[in-house]
């Protein structure tokens, strides 16, 4: 890491680790409040909230790498705050729009949490949807069914993608907007879901995106969400391996530390051999992105089938070799399990990317 | 998804009457509980109103003896029962009695013991739940700490149970004690039948990875339990214990509920929903998971078929658990897939039996989500994967 992301790394972690509880976490989300108001102002106070945008937008001007880093603190720390959601769409679609221009200072203070809706039921539509943006005398209507937004119920905005009859487009609308009836839901991993229907009329100006330029933009979200699922995944198989050792130490049964049976120091070797293999293909995932490298679509692919393969694998073991306690909603490792569990589909599956990857070295 | 059936055709008949007597007692709700059921047990009453009704038309617990209110059915007619009762998503009552305890009365209980107890486990009226893990005792069961003292006509208990799956429920539990702590811990244990109701117990539930209320701890404080209620020997309760587990193990057809996980999956792949039907490599793992399904059948069948009712299968129920458990994770996990983003809404109330609203997951992934969580919990209860291992390791392999 550069001294640059060093800081940001020491200053994210402990500004998390001051202001996450476990047991604050699990209350909240029983309350269906998945964005604490205070911690999200924290985070635009902090900056994460600028980190794609230019200089010239107020932005800090970071690129995946770094954005990455928070990714892997929100699997480490359990965040259920909409982070890298909103960071994967300012990235790639909003960063693409002129008409996203007006609203990036919103976006920064945090008072606009702008959250794409790309699924609908059938698997085709994450890339052709069936959701129409449609010209009208007056202006444009957006008609269809976005479902399983995860963290929708944190969004103040949805950016929706339709087909507008002349290739993709990307729509902003208002969560409040007259309508759109949006149900949110609370979700396995805590993080809380929208599913939406839209059938509202649409002017000029939320119109983001259209044609080629909405296609390009798809394209760039897909493999950003895939390296940032990845990076958070990542830190979750971590913070899920640690919490097991520490715990195999402690427990003991047969008169000696669950440590101690070699059969379990091998699984929990193999578990690191794994999550270090996986970090080293998520940062390369951020650094060929970063230099714009013509393997980034190979990494980002790369890096989601891997940590998708190792998160469940890590997460699983690590319940595993605690037992029972695993199993509770009360105890903490269960809790990576499903977050984990809930990002191996977000936006792209691990199927949808080993197939995309084949395709790219065919 | 065709698992080749091994049952002769002239089981045919059994097979007719057994559905005849499903489409008529199984209610819409009944059907409902059985469908959203998301873990070994489901909702609570409507369990015990179909065990309820099982026991009515006499088939309360096939797999018992004749002479304490079995069916004399045969495997094949077991199995049968059984395989048409999960596919016709009939409710599971909460079984610790009928399949761990009742075997252990029969052949270690006292004449006035299986006659005091048989007939309310059979009915349903009494639910047991049971009594072996402890805080500082999971998979060193042996090192239990929950103690049992002579006071009179009665033993005094004092510890703490934990994972007492439905205790919140139970009327009685069966409990390992500790009677002698001056002997090596497996000789000083004994088996104890306590009435939940008795002063000084306490039940705390937790609440499950899942977000459901299934395992509890139940607190002893000085419980007062007549020695009237010690099942078998004093101090000789590791051996009830260990024979118990093996009943727990191997005393499920796995394949059953494997080949309802498959055909869940037959479906899921023929829906809009489906995410993985471009994917041949998931073709591929689903037809592999099938024959490994097909290799435990005829594994269940070869173990059965050389026992006798009420027979117990020994460490080859080890070989079972691991099996039938793994295979179970492993289906759970490709429906996880096949279900993709469209499982991430957890709604607890959609579990209820009478739910009939609407739900935020597509409706055949609702209970997805849930099962792959609790499919983890298997490996762990009832003796851990490790612990099997290690069992077969000594017992079969003789190392």
């Amino acid at each position: 890491m550069t001294e640059e992301q060093t800081m940001l790394w020491d200053t994210a972690d402990r500004y998390l680790r001051e202001n996450t509880d476990f047991n604050q976490r699990r209350d909240q989300i029983a309350e269906a409040i998945y964005n604490q108001p205070q911690k999200w102002q924290a985070f635009a106070e902090m900056g994460w909230l600028a980190m794609p945008f230019p200089e010239s937008m107020d932005g800090l001007n970071f690129g995946l790498r770094e954005i990455a880093i928070l990714a892997e603190l929100c699997g480490q720390y359990l965040v259920t705050e909409p982070l890298i959601d909103t960071l994967a769409v300012a990235s790639t679609v909003l960063m693409r729009s002129e008409r996203a221009t007006a609203l990036v200072p919103d976006v920064i203070s945090g008072e606009l949490i702008a959250i794409a809706a790309i699924d609908e039921p059938t698997a085709e539509s994450r890339l052709s949807p069936s959701c129409t943006l449609s010209q009208t005398e007056s202006g444009w209507h957006l008609q269809g069914k976005k479902y399983w937004i995860s963290a929708g119920a944190s969004a103040t905005h949805f950016v929706v993608l339709a087909d507008s009859g002349n290739g993709l487009a990307w729509v902003l609308v208002a969560k409040n907007a007259e309508g759109l009836s949006c149900e949110t839901f609370p979700t396995h991993d805590g993080k809380g879901g929208a599913n939406c229907h839209f059938d509202l009329p649409i002017n000029d100006d939320q119109i983001l995106l259209m044609g080629d330029a909405a296609a390009e933009a798809l394209a760039a979200f897909r493999e950003c969400a895939m390296t940032l699922s990845s990076a958070e995944t990542l830190g979750a198989a971590q913070a899920a391996l640690d919490t097991t050792v520490d715990y195999t130490k402690q427990r003991e049964q047969f008169g000696q530390p669950l440590a101690s049976f070699q059969a379990l120091q091998h699984r929990m070797a193999n578990m690191l051999i794994q999550t270090e293999t996986t970090r080293s293909l998520v940062y390369a995932a951020c650094d060929a992105a970063d230099r714009d490298s013509p393997d980034r679509g190979r990494f980002a692919r790369a890096a989601k089938v891997k940590s998708a393969a190792v998160g469940r694998k890590v997460t699983q073991e690590a319940i595993q070799l605690h037992g029972g306690i695993a199993t509770t909603d009360e105890y903490i490792v269960g809790h990576f399990f499903k977050r984990v569990t809930a990002l191996e589909t977000w936006v792209c599956s691990k199927g949808e990317a080993l197939q995309e990857f084949m395709a790219l070295d065919a | 998804m065709n698992a080749s059936s091994p049952l002769p055709t002239d089981s045919d008949a059994f097979r007719a009457a057994v559905r005849d007597f499903l489409r008529e007692a199984l209610t819409p709700e009944l059907i409902r509980a059985g469908e959203r059921t998301t873990s070994v047990f489901s909702d609570f009453e409507a369990g015990r109103q179909w065990q309820s009704i099982l026991h009515q038309r006499g088939w309360g617990a096939p797999d018992w003896p004749l002479e304490y209110g079995g069916t004399g059915w045969d495997i094949q007619q077991r199995y049968i029962f059984q395989e048409e009762c999960r596919q016709a998503n009939a409710p599971t009552p909460v079984m610790m009695g009928i399949q761990m305890l009742g075997p252990m009365l029969m052949h270690f209980g006292t004449p006035s013991q299986k006659e005091r107890f048989l007939p309310g486990i059979i009915s349903g009226s009494n639910v047991w739940c049971q009594g072996y893990s402890e805080p500082g005792s999971g998979s060193d069961l042996a090192s239990l700490k929950t103690t049992a003292e002579h006071d009179g006509d009665d033993f005094i208990v004092n510890g703490t149970k934990i994972w007492t799956s439905m205790a919140h429920y139970s009327d009685w539990i069966f409990c390992l004690v500790r009677t002698d702590k001056t002997v090596k811990p497996q000789a000083g244990i004994s088996f104890l039948l306590i009435d939940m109701a008795t002063p000084g117990i306490t039940v705390k539930p937790f609440t499950s990875l899942d977000g459901e209320v299934e395992q509890c701890q139940v607190f002893f404080e000085d419980v007062r339990v007549p020695t009237a209620n010690l099942l078998g020997q004093e101090n000789q309760g590791w051996t009830v214990a260990k024979s118990l587990l093996e009943f727990e193990r191997g005393g499920q057809h796995f394949t059953i509920d494997l080949k309802k996980q498959l055909s869940k999956m037959q479906h899921m792949m023929s829906s809009e929903t489906c995410r993985v039907t471009a994917d041949p490599t998931f073709a591929y793992r689903v037809a592999e998971t099938q024959i490994d399904v097909m290799a435990l059948e005829q594994t269940e069948l070869r173990i059965k078929g050389s026992l006798t009712a009420g027979d117990n299968p020994g460490a080859l129920s080890s070989l079972v658990k691991v099996s039938g458990t793994e295979l179970g994770q492993r289906c759970a996990e490709l429906l996880i897939e096949a279900a993709g983003q469209s499982a991430i809404p957890w709604q607890s109330e959609v579990l209820a039996p009478s739910y009939e609203g609407s739900t935020a997951a597509a409706s055949e992934s609702v209970t997805t989500m849930a099962e792959y969580i609790n499919s983890r919990a298997t490996t762990i209860y009832g003796g851990t994967a490790e612990i099997q291992r290690s069992i077969i390791a000594k017992h079969v392999l003789g190392l």
